[in-house]
């Protein structure tokens, strides 16, 4: 199974939300990565066809989307960013409600709602209403109506946003478990949520995939420019401005940093393993500083 | 099963429940207060509510009997002769009026067929009541229905009405299939319905506001990028959405068709369904019974009902929010309600009598027709056709709206 990306792109009169993105998708986890307005929902919501690009194509198996019509749907899960669900619905209702919008037939529909509501842990409160769900209890119900259908892509926008850090585990081990011989992409700016489950690291940038590397080789590019050093706190308030650093940790009256550099920025720098997340902070250091200041 | 979960998903909401309860309180009063204000009179004073009723009913025993000529030209000769004797008149200035036993015992029982008697005889315009009666020579016979015929023509003719000589050929033949004799009764309870329908519009408004998240309210609440990325979201769940909203819409006006209908002849019985709508104005060209008359006005306020569905939904399937959907459909609905008909005929009128409004009201006796090259048309069925041809173009515009639906 392939899920191609040709090209595709999305462009709101001046503004391009995604700017030409092409990739072969073959089953594994995708971690896509990028600050918040990469273009990354919008390509998601794309290849769920309820986004038409402005130009380019998305096909499976060489047959557009279009050309697949209800069939592509068979094949798809989606989990979008804060979903709503019909309040006035009890959890075990919108799921077979969702099963009969996928065409699952009533016999299937129950075993696949009781099976989904057992394995996302909401048995017990399937017949209160969604509306007393607490946000774990949504995402949960929701990743649970994203495999009601057994898709073989399942695109998971988001999927840990507001949830606690228990709750955040407890939701990565549950993609994992659907993710066996799937597509999976897993849209996220919680950099540690893909680092843990993804196979292939895809990251966005101004609409625009900036890289595509697998998990074990993702971060070559930074080994050996990854440097902490333990400094006090003038040194490093001065090293904040002039360097790319990526991290502070306060210990005693010094302050332990650790910032990207092509060299060593000073002589007792000593050089550590990069992780996603320096990575992630090298491209979209100045990005997600500047979003939270807003 | 799709249509069964769209139509629980209507259900459910407590705003559906809320809207549905106002919505058929307001018309169980609204067609109530006519019963509720009912009172009649005899030489002891005002009787009331069901006493009342029981009263007029009782009169009209001897009433009811086909209005044959001779029985006409009799009962105007009765009324004649009760104003021969000057002790049994009453002036107040301006006319005469029969008072004491001559009225109560002459005249109050059969008021309403003598008024009707007397505006057979009257000119467009004109109303007249049972003291003109005396003023009419009937020494060679009533001439009943050769009259009301006449008054027909007459007001076809108006140079008011530009009617074309298809319309008036249109209106003559159709009066011409009304049934002489009349058969005059008793008939108070279609009288009421026919002349509130228009009260009908809130459950219209009603049912349209129920409607209007069915498209929008997926958008609104976030739930629209789910299900059009499921298999069959684009196609049978949009199908089973609009069917749940007609579903709906029907049951609902099926609920306060029982309420408006059910109230009123509860109370005044349905006694005159059978008898002919001249009995109530003889210059009404329609050959129907009042039964006939109520089921073929319901079948159009019904079609209408399906439009403004079919329009609320296409609304809603353009929209983000419900709220922007009724922004525009409350005006489309009451905004007639302000709009004064100057005439009936003029592209003007024309336009305002098919209005959903308007379309609400029968108009039996004001002689609307268009005319398509040599097709003569009546409001009546030019509204059928109009609001069925409204639905079945809406329905799938609001099915391709939704469908093509950009989830941004």
């Amino acid at each position: 199974m392939e899920l191609q990306l040709q090209d595709v792109r999305k462009q709101y009169g001046e503004k391009c939300a995604v700017g030409g993105v092409s990739a072969n998708l073959v089953p594994g986890v995708y971690g896509l990565l990028g600050a918040n307005g990469a273009g990354k929902t919008t390509l998601m919501r794309m290849i769920c066809g309820v986004l038409k690009p402005t130009s380019g194509s998305i096909s499976l198996n060489g047959k557009t989307i279009e050309q697949l019509g209800e069939r592509y749907y068979t094949h798809l899960g989606y989990m979008p960013q804060d979903f709503g669900f019909y309040p006035d619905f009890t959890a075990r209702e919108f799921m077979l409600y969702m099963a009969a919008v996928k065409g699952l037939d009533k016999r299937q529909a129950k075993k696949r709602t009781e099976d989904l509501l057992q394995m996302v842990n909401l048995s017990d409160v399937a017949d209160k209403k969604v509306k007393s769900y607490s946000g774990g209890m949504k995402q949960r119900l929701g990743i649970a109506q994203a495999e009601l259908n057994s898709p073989s892509i399942l695109i998971l926008d988001e999927p840990t946003a507001g949830l606690d850090p228990k709750e955040r585990v407890r939701f990565r081990n549950l993609i994992s478990d659907f993710a066996k011989e799937k597509i999976v992409i897993l849209s996220t700016h919680i950099v540690s949520d893909v680092s843990y489950i993804a196979d292939t690291i895809l990251m966005m940038k101004q609409g625009r995939f900036l890289l595509q590397e697998p998990m074990s080789t993702v971060t070559d590019d930074i080994k050996g420019k990854v440097w902490e050093l333990l400094v006090d706190e003038r040194t490093a308030a001065e090293y904040s401005r002039n360097f790319s650093v990526v991290n502070l940790h306060h210990e005693n009256n010094m302050v332990r940093l650790r910032m990207i550099e092509e060299t060593a920025p000073r002589e007792d720098a000593q050089i550590v393993e990069p992780s996603l997340e320096d990575l992630f902070l090298y491209h979209f250091g100045e990005e997600t500083v500047k979003q939270e200041e807003r | 099963m799709l249509v069964k979960y769209e139509f629980l998903k209507i259900l459910r909401k407590k705003s559906t429940l809320i809207v549905m309860a106002v919505s058929l309180i307001l018309t169980g009063f609204l067609f109530g207060l006519p019963i509720m204000q009912y009172q009649t009179y005899n030489q002891d004073g005002v009787i009331k509510g069901a006493d009342g009723i029981a009263y007029e009913k009782g009169q009209y025993v001897d009433l009811s009997v086909p209005l044959s000529e001779e029985y006409v030209a009799e009962t105007i000769r009765e009324v004649q002769g009760l104003f021969e004797k000057p002790d049994n008149i009453g002036y107040d200035g301006n006319e005469q009026f029969l008072i004491g036993d001559a009225y109560w015992n002459g005249v109050a029982p059969m008021e309403k067929l003598l008024n009707l008697i007397a505006n057979t005889y009257s000119k467009p315009n004109e109303i007249l009541g049972y003291n003109n009666l005396p003023d009419l020579d009937i020494k060679d016979g009533a001439f009943f229905y050769q009259t009301m015929e006449e008054k027909i023509q007459t007001l076809l003719n108006n140079p008011s009405r530009t009617l074309s000589n298809e319309q008036k050929e249109y209106w003559s033949s159709m009066a011409d299939k009304v049934d002489t004799p009349l058969q005059y009764g008793y008939y108070e309870g279609w009288e009421v319905i026919i002349s509130s329908f228009e009260l009908l519009m809130f459950a219209l408004l009603a049912v349209c506001i129920v409607v209007a998240p069915v498209f929008s309210g997926e958008y609104q609440a976030g739930t629209d990028a789910v299900i059009l990325s499921a298999k069959y979201g684009k196609t049978k769940l949009t199908t089973a959405k609009i069917v749940a909203s007609l579903l709906f819409g029907t049951a609902a006006f099926i609920l306060h068709i029982v309420v408006a209908c059910g109230l009123p002849l509860a109370a005044f019985g349905v006694d005159g369904w059978n008898l002919p709508l001249q009995i109530a104005n003889t210059t009404i060209p329609y050959p129907l019974t009042f039964l006939q008359a109520v089921l073929i006005n319901i079948g159009i306020i019904y079609l209408v009902l399906l439009a403004m569905v079919g329009l609320t939904l296409l609304l809603s399937a353009q929209m983000k929010s419900p709220y922007l959907v009724l922004i525009i459909l409350v005006p489309v609905l009451f905004i007639p309600m302000f709009l004064t008909p100057n005439g009936t005929t003029g592209a003007y009128n024309l336009i305002l009598f098919l209005l959903p409004y308007r379309s609400t009201m029968p108009e039996f006796s004001k002689f609307i027709s268009y005319q398509f090259g040599g097709l003569v048309l009546d409001t009546l069925t030019v509204r059928a056709v109009l609001y069925a041809f409204l639905t079945v173009i809406m329905l799938p515009l609001a099915r391709l709206g939704f469908k093509e639906h950009q989830v941004a």
